[in-house]
């Protein structure tokens, strides 16, 4: 993730001394649009990261319960994984015009089937004698699941949740086809008017994000999980 | 331990379990009475039930037909949580939360049944001393913690809620057999302080004579061989089945249940060395002894004789040799207390070669127990 960052800056500092590719008097002349668009790329994100996962976690729930239903779930939402996403957008202006809720379809439809698999494969990775332990100390089913099987799941479920989340930055950025802001529409405006600077910053700002976002998830995960990181120790 | 509670604490009538597809039930008609305070031993060969049949008193699994009497209750009238939560319940793999502090997990059930948290944490702390861990273990995750201490983690979080009944799913097979005889012994010790009701189960069948007051042996099929105590099964195995699973040794087994303290020693005349034979013979006869335990200056026994012997010798004529030139070089009696096990008092009386052994008691007459005496114990 950092790498293509740390290449697209090297091709900015370069661009910036010959003074073709990237302007930086526009940039600094654009500062609040920089904002404006980081607020409404942050939203786009969250919106659907929240949507994908209360879907996701009813499916799982689902899948858990009644394993028969896991292999039809995840087929669908491998379909949605694999539709190329420009193409979606253009399905679905037909359907549900341009805007907001056009673009949370296409994608929140992208993090069904990380957050389905992950999510699934964390309870499932939960060891069949402490689910054995939890049942006969006396827990009922939802006690089980929110004391023991969730977080013990946990790492698994912020797995899937990085990749979802870098997933998803990527694509709000293609969503600007759909006319709602975030980082994709410098890249339009660039492309609309050939002018390099825009497309550059709207690159590098959405693989930032990407990276910044990635990173914390990985320390919020090691915060809650205090118990994975002791080992050994004994006589 | 023992029954002397009175009661019936776990009653079962007529069980079954059939698995849907399996050719034959895993669990057939298995009627069996647990009394309170009592230790249970269900044993036998894989696929004989002993599993299924603990686990359904706890309902993890539910019979196919069949009633489970709980203290009196029927236990599928209960919600099945609330059940759980009053009857303890070890395995084999432990199944300590990972993600919980050991004093976290010890206080699971307590904290289920909404127990404030001071009279939890006051309770974990006991439990802690109780099973043996220091208790600075409290804190620590289970993944901090030898295989045997997360063994004795899981006996305190069974134990926490104070429950009447104690199940125990092959609880000591993971270990290594030292910690494992340690964590027996201490599983007696515990028991002999909060006399609970326990049942469990295991394949060894030495671990279950060791720990049973009473053992069930099963037989593939889950039908029911044998129902006794330790020492009844081994004198009576009921049929083939249950003889070939106690293994030939079932003599030394039952010795190894006895301790010298319950067999009868006898008083043995004490004579020096230069005793002479008739000198022996007339102090033996005095007191009606069987038997002379031969002592030499720092009064250490060296050698234990048969009055019958001295009889023979005085009349092939050696009634003036000394009793001391009579005995055998390097044959000294082995000394035992009243706690050793009888298996343990033959195996040092054949290794000393000579023929029994002294028992070292507060009484002022030397007794012996001689190999007379241990046959007669197996009687």
């Amino acid at each position: 993730m950092t790498a293509p960052a740390v290449a697209m800056l090297a091709v900015l500092a370069q661009a910036n001394r010959r003074d073709t590719l990237v302007s930086w008097g526009w940039v600094s002349e654009h500062l609040d649009d920089v904002w404006s668009r980081t607020v409404e790329h942050v939203e786009l994100t969250l919106v659907a990261l929240a949507i994908g996962f209360t879907v996701s976690s009813a499916l799982a729930a689902l899948a858990v319960r009644h394993r028969r239903t896991f292999a039809p779930i995840t087929w669908i939402g491998s379909i949605l994984y694999t539709i190329p996403s420009v193409a979606l957008f253009g399905m679905l202006i037909p359907v549900t015009g341009l805007g907001f809720w056009t673009a949370e379809i296409a994608l929140v439809s992208y993090t069904i089937l990380i957050f389905v698999r992950n999510i699934v494969a964390g309870i499932d990775g939960v060891p069949a004698a402490v689910v054995e332990a939890a049942d006969a100390m006396g827990y009922t089913r939802w006690q089980r699941l929110r004391s023991v099987e969730l977080p013990l799941a946990l790492p698994t479920i912020v797995a899937g949740l990085r990749i979802a989340a870098v997933t998803v930055i990527g694509l709000v950025t293609v969503a600007a086809v759909v006319g709602n802001g975030g980082y994709g529409a410098f890249i339009l405006d660039g492309l609309d008017r050939d002018f390099p600077t825009p497309i550059v910053l709207g690159a590098v700002l959405s693989v930032l994000l990407a990276a910044t976002v990635d990173a914390g998830l990985a320390y919020a995960e090691r915060a809650l999980t205090p118990w994975a990181r002791r080992r050994g120790g004994g006589r | 331990m023992g029954a002397e509670s009175g009661g019936v604490a776990v009653s079962i009538r007529d069980l079954t379990k059939q698995y849907p597809g399996a050719p034959t039930p895993a669990v057939r008609n298995l009627s069996l009475d647990v009394a309170a305070g009592e230790v249970v031993a269900l044993v036998g060969p894989s696929g004989c039930g002993k599993t299924t049949t603990l686990k359904m008193i706890n309902r993890l699994i539910e019979p196919t037909s069949g009633t489970i009497q709980v203290l009196g209750r029927d236990q599928a009238e209960l919600p099945v949580h609330e059940l759980r939560r009053a009857i303890g319940y070890v395995i084999q793999q432990i199944g300590l939360f990972p993600h919980r502090t050991v004093a976290a997990n010890v206080g699971v059930v307590p904290g289920l049944l909404g127990w404030p948290k001071a009279r939890i944490a006051e309770r974990v702390a006991e439990l802690l001393a109780l099973v043996g861990l220091p208790a600075d273990a409290g804190s620590r995750y289970p993944s901090e913690l030898s295989g045997g201490q997360q063994q004795r983690v899981g006996v305190a979080r069974a134990l926490a809620a104070d429950p009447p009944i104690l199940l125990m799913d092959e609880p000591y097979s993971a270990v290594d057999p030292l910690v494992r005889a340690r964590l027996q012994d201490d599983l007696l010790a515990l028991q002999a302080q909060v006399g609970k009701t326990i049942v469990i189960v295991t394949h060894d069948i030495d671990e279950a004579i060791k720990l049973g007051d009473r053992v069930a042996i099963l037989a593939e099929g889950g039908v029911l061989a044998q129902y006794d105590t330790p020492d009844e099964l081994l004198r009576a195995p009921a049929d083939e089945f249950v003889a070939a699973f106690l293994g030939r040794e079932r003599s030394l087994r039952r010795l190894g249940l006895r301790r010298v303290g319950e067999v009868r020693s006898e008083p043995a005349a004490t004579v020096a060395v230069r005793a002479t034979t008739a000198e022996a013979l007339g102090a033996a006869e005095g007191m009606g002894a069987r038997w002379v335990l031969v002592i030499d200056g720092d009064a250490e026994p060296v050698g234990l004789v048969a009055v019958a012997d001295l009889r023979h010798h005085s009349r092939s004529g050696a009634a003036g040799r000394t009793v001391g030139e009579g005995l055998e070089p390097d044959r000294r009696p082995p000394v035992v207390d009243s706690t050793w096990p009888l298996r343990e008092v033959l195996d040092a009386v054949l290794r000393s070669g000579s023929g029994g052994a002294l028992v070292d008691d507060a009484s002022p007459a030397r007794c012996v127990i001689t190999l007379d005496a241990l046959a007669e114990a197996l009687r």
